[in-house]
């Protein structure tokens, strides 16, 4: 309903000459009322809540989102392949709890390959940190 | 020929990869596709990776007992008990066979198909194409998952999402809050790989995929007279459900092959075998995942309508080409499409040698670590939508859309109907306000042209028939009550 208020404020015009906000107007009023026939097809019905997540199931997703979040906001300080090392060290101890020879080797190896395939072989430009 | 083989080998290794389908890997290959500059050559190999994944897919099913795709879900069922018996070896050959002579004859149904498609399609103003995308969304809707009404709502969410930036007619900025990296709108790979790469990752930390990798040795990969017997015409029925389903927006592989399955067993003399390894189980829905695959091109390059996410991806990288698939794409860029269908060919015939005599190499890629796998794809993501534009926020912006994906499926809300409907967005808001001006606010031009009022008269029908088959149900209920 708010995005169908602000819609209706970008100018709405007029079936001879829709304005900017005529099609989202008329989506966010249909998605409206869609919600609202879902909401009370949910109350009719005779099936007992179900639990989204079962007991420690959200753990891992949330701390892989949470990685990825940092990555993200890291990656034009600390530069591309700086943040990916860190990414494989944070998600194969943090989430995958591996052993720490394979931590190493992967996170060693997995960053060399990623920049030999994309910034020696591809020539992909990527963000350029401290080290490289 | 080099990039059909590329895609060929690229969509195998995704198929046999569990957690990562067709349209997550035609996704993290658009950058590249770009980089390609030639829009035959990256819709060839783009093609080849849609439908080799789906020769792909039954490694995994039926050597580890998980789908290495959607599409391939089904084939778990009988494959896997094939496999536990010691016939491994019959169950790949038969899928790799039933598979090529599918995707063979889905490509002769494209070449025939396509082109009258075409012709007719030419005749096409505003109000059809807006007709003919709201039908295409309302199918696509239909046909995706258990509730119409959710899928409904993904849709419109898709179609207002895709209004974000700069409106296409008037160059006014929409919801952009200010923000200057909102007023180009969100961009398909951004949103593609976050909902489907990232988020699908998200999903499968849940819980360790547990596999049980059949150890008997892989042999007799060429069926037996008595195994053509059973399953010639399973692969035919699977053939004809495939191309048909596949036709459809929101048709696609997954149903086709749900759908033969359900044929296979209906038609059984021996119904009690299917689930313990019944060869028409597999050779039927392996053989209509492949026809659906190959007709899901039809509509998108005759009518410019993406029947499914692997197909929307697809489009998109033939628009980022400057190449409008729709009825003039015959027309303008023959090369292109006829390219397109000789691919399809040569590529079938790749995939039966790339899936017979190296199944043993899948299997040895089954053995890498999803511990391993799920960072290399994610930077893969990343290395993919940063490379649009050089800008880290579109980097930050999938990772939103990943968390949102996979909030999504928790909810049980398709995500295919939301891409969809991003993609054809702009298609469906251009012919909308085009049509009003045509008409000069006159909303009977929708009606009053007839392939225009036969497309929403479906659409209208779609909608009212849920609606009048609850009211029947309820009415007999109290009838028999009485």
């Amino acid at each position: 309903m708010g995005t169908a208020v602000l819609a209706y404020r970008m100018g709405f015009g007029n079936l001879h000459q829709p304005g900017p906000g005529f099609f989202p107007f008329c989506l966010s009023a249909f998605l409206a009322a869609l919600g609202f026939i879902y909401y009370l097809t949910r109350l009719g019905s005779d099936s007992k809540p179900e639990r989204l997540w079962e007991k420690g199931v959200w753990v891992r997703p949330f701390l892989a989102a949470l990685v990825l979040f940092f990555y993200a906001a890291l990656m034009d300080e600390l530069g591309f392949f700086s943040t990916s090392f860190l990414l494989f060290l944070a998600w194969l101890i943090i989430i995958e709890r591996e052993k720490w020879l394979t931590i190493c080797l992967a996170s060693i190896l997995g960053t060399l390959s990623f920049y030999l395939v994309f910034t020696v072989f591809l020539k992909v430009p990527l963000p350029k940190g401290f080290f490289f | 020929m080099l990039f059909c083989f590329i895609g060929a080998l690229l969509g195998t290794a995704v198929g046999v990869l569990p957690g990562l389908g067709p349209a997550a890997t035609i996704s993290l290959l658009l950058p590249l596709s770009y980089a390609l500059g030639n829009p035959v050559t990256s819709i060839i190999m783009l093609a080849g990776i849609y439908y080799g994944a789906m020769y792909g897919g039954s490694t995994t099913s039926i050597l580890l007992n998980i789908p290495g795709e959607a599409a391939s879900v089904v084939t778990c069922i009988d494959g896997y008990q094939m496999a536990k018996k010691g016939r491994a070896g019959a169950a790949l050959g038969m899928a790799a066979i039933g598979s090529f002579i599918a995707g063979t004859i889905g490509v002769v149904g494209l070449t025939f198909v396509a082109p009258p498609l075409a012709a007719f399609a030419l005749k096409f103003g505003p109000p059809e194409y807006f007709s003919l995308t709201i039908l295409g969304l309302m199918l696509a809707t239909y046909l995706s998952g258990k509730s119409i009404l959710k899928g409904l709502i993904m849709a419109i969410l898709g179609l207002l999402i895709a209004t974000v930036g700069m409106d296409p007619i008037t160059g006014n900025t929409r919801y952009t809050f200010g923000l200057l990296i909102l007023e180009d709108g969100f961009d398909f790979l951004t949103l593609g790989m976050g909902l489907f790469g990232i988020g699908e990752i998200l999903s499968t930390l849940e819980g360790k995929m547990k596999a049980e990798l059949v150890t008997t040795k892989i042999t007799n990969l060429w069926p037996t007279v008595k195994d053509w017997s059973i399953s010639k015409w399973a692969i035919v029925r699977g053939t004809g459900v495939g191309f048909f389903v596949g036709l459809l927006p929101g048709g696609g592989a997954v149903i086709a092959s749900l759908l033969s399955y359900a044929v296979e067993k209906q038609v059984s003399r021996e119904p009690e075998t299917f689930g313990q390894g019944a060869l028409e189980g597999v050779a039927g829905p392996e053989s209509a995942n492949n026809a659906a695959a190959s007709a899901s091109f039809i509509p998108m390059l005759t009518l410019g309508i993406p029947g499914n996410p692997a197909i929307a991806m697809i489009f998109a990288a033939l628009l980022i080409q400057g190449v409008t698939p729709g009825p003039l794409l015959l027309r303008e860029h023959p090369d292109l499409f006829w390219a397109v269908i000789a691919s399809m060919y040569i590529g079938n015939v790749m995939l039966l040698v790339l899936n017979l005599p190296l199944v043993g190499l899948w299997v040895q890629l089954l053995k890498v670590p999803y511990a391993i796998l799920a960072p290399v794809i994610v930077l893969i993501c990343c290395i993919g939508v940063y490379s649009m534009k050089n800008d880290v926020s579109d980097v930050m912006m999938m990772v939103v859309f990943g968390v949102v994906g996979y909030i999504f499926r928790k909810l049980q809300f398709e995500l295919g109907p939301l891409l969809l409907a991003f993609v054809l967005g702009r298609i469906l808001e251009r012919s909308l306000r085009q049509a009003l001006l045509i008409s000069r606010g006159d909303v009977s031009i929708f009606f009053s042209r007839p392939i225009s009022a036969t497309f929403l008269t479906i659409v209208v029908l779609m909608i009212i028939a849920p609606i009048l088959m609850v009211l029947w149900r309820r009415l007999n209920h109290k009838d028999t009550d009485v």
